[in-house]
């Protein structure tokens, strides 16, 4: 499981961890009944506090993304893939709302802001070809 | 819970007519890592030497693990893991040599642990300590803090020689050696980002007061900028304590603390607003700019906004 952390954003420590590994179990990179690094060997190898980590680890659990059995660790969850699309679900729209909002002030209207997303999504998908012709060049 | 680790009641103190510490008031639980935050010439190292009975105060009581270290140094001493400021040491005597000469002041001393702090920290053991650079010294320092495995760890600015990879390493000996193993650690420290993963709770001390103290985490979502028109500033009203205010145009930026109660104000006004994450060094400054001399803290830190929009 590969994590990283950026010291001084505005994002707090927990959040960045605690969003890394949702996405890793919604993404399916984590898989359910995968073992997760303990909480000692996490906070080691990120330089963080054990207690920041283990509050991160309970609310996973919480959010029923992890479970931890008793005396071996914690693991993902089964399901955990599609109860983590679920929870990406809630903060995309949150994430989505703030850009409407940033969008509306500027002018644009419901239309306007639906062509901006289908440009984006374009673009995503051209790259996405581009990459793809390069590799069976290559 | 048990004795407080570390504990500071109404600590007065002067030096001539310039007032240190002002009723200083707080307390370290046991096992907690504790940031003591402040701007140059807040009082930190001043309140760090009454700890280790180094200085007297005024006025007030201090305790560290339930001892008075005004009446017993020794025993706070023996206990407690102490890297000054400015540690000065022997310049004549090698590096290898004060390790060596360290250790029988202390009976839990564990000279393996020294030896392998000094290479972690990449101090030359062969050198003399006059020809240490200012980074080595500090890394000395605190091997010698750390070496007898104490209760309690007091480093007064333990960043100020390490460079980022050392601070990493560092960082991660105070969590598995330290914290890991249920001690207490309070320091001083200037580079905020680097506490904020680290610390549980951080005190703030300006003008020898502590203006805030809290768990690093609470403190991130307590404090926050609110962006709103001058216009709809004045139905903040008496919601807030506003610690920064900063004006820009027909914007106005105010940094809040108990920002959910003012952000809930405002949805149930209609008012429109941006609320802004702040990371910790732009809550800290929020904290210990704008507050002045003549004015305690107490008042600056519920300034009212009404009216003045």
């Amino acid at each position: 499981m590969i994590l990283r952390i950026e010291k001084g954003s505005a994002v707090p420590i927990s959040s960045q961890i605690f969003q890394q590994i949702a996405m890793l179990c919604a993404s399916g990179r984590l898989k359910p009944g995968e073992r997760l690094p303990s909480v000692r060997e996490l906070a080691r190898e990120l330089a963080v506090n054990q207690n920041t980590i283990l509050r991160v680890y309970e609310r996973l659990v919480r959010d029923e993304l992890l479970e931890m059995r008793h005396g071996q660790g914690t693991f993902v969850a089964a399901h955990a893939d599609t109860t983590g699309l679920a929870a990406h679900r809630t903060r995309l729209i949150e994430e989505l709302r703030q850009w409407a909002s940033q969008g509306l002030a500027l002018g644009l209207e419901a239309e306007g802001l639906h062509e901006l997303m289908d440009e984006a999504l374009r673009q995503l998908q051209s790259s996405a070809t581009t990459e793809k012709t390069k590799k069976e060049v290559s | 819970m048990g004795v407080p680790a570390i504990e500071l009641q109404a600590v007065d103190k002067s030096f001539r007519k310039n007032r240190v510490l002002r009723g200083t008031t707080f307390q370290v639980e046991a096992g907690c890592t504790f940031a003591f935050l402040g701007r140059n010439g807040a009082g930190k190292t001043a309140a760090i030497r009454m700890l280790m009975g180094l200085l007297s105060c005024d006025d007030g009581v201090i305790r560290v693990l339930g001892l008075d270290p005004q009446v017993d140094p020794i025993g706070v001493r023996s206990r407690v893991g102490y890297l000054a400021e400015d540690q000065t040491m022997y310049g004549w005597m090698r590096c290898e040599e004060i390790l060596r000469f360290m250790a029988p002041f202390y009976a839990t001393w564990d000279h393996q642990l020294a030896l392998r702090y000094a290479r972690d920290f990449e101090v030359p053991l062969q050198e003399k300590i006059k020809h240490l650079s200012k980074g080595q010294n500090v890394r000395l320092g605190l091997v010698l803090a750390l070496a007898h495995r104490p209760e309690l760890v007091i480093l007064d600015d333990p960043a100020l020689g390490l460079d980022s990879i050392m601070r990493k390493q560092f960082n991660r000996d105070l969590i598995t050696h330290l914290q890991g193993e249920g001690r207490t650690v309070f320091y001083s420290f200037h580079l905020l980002y680097e506490v904020e993963p680290v610390a549980d709770e951080v005190a703030i001390l300006d003008q020898g007061r502590i203006v805030r103290q809290s768990e690093t985490e609470a403190l991130r979502s307590d404090v926050k900028q609110i962006v709103l028109s001058r216009e709809a500033a004045v139905a903040v009203g008496e919601t807030a304590s506003v610690l920064q205010r900063r004006e820009e145009g027909r914007e106005l930026a105010l940094v809040v603390d108990k920002a959910q109660v003012v952000i809930d104000h405002l949805r149930r006004e209609g008012v429109e607003h941006r609320v802004v994450d702040l990371n910790l060094d732009e809550i800290f400054e929020a904290y210990v700019t704008g507050t002045n001399e003549a004015e305690p803290p107490e008042v600056a830190a519920t300034q009212r906004i009404a009216g003045e929009a």
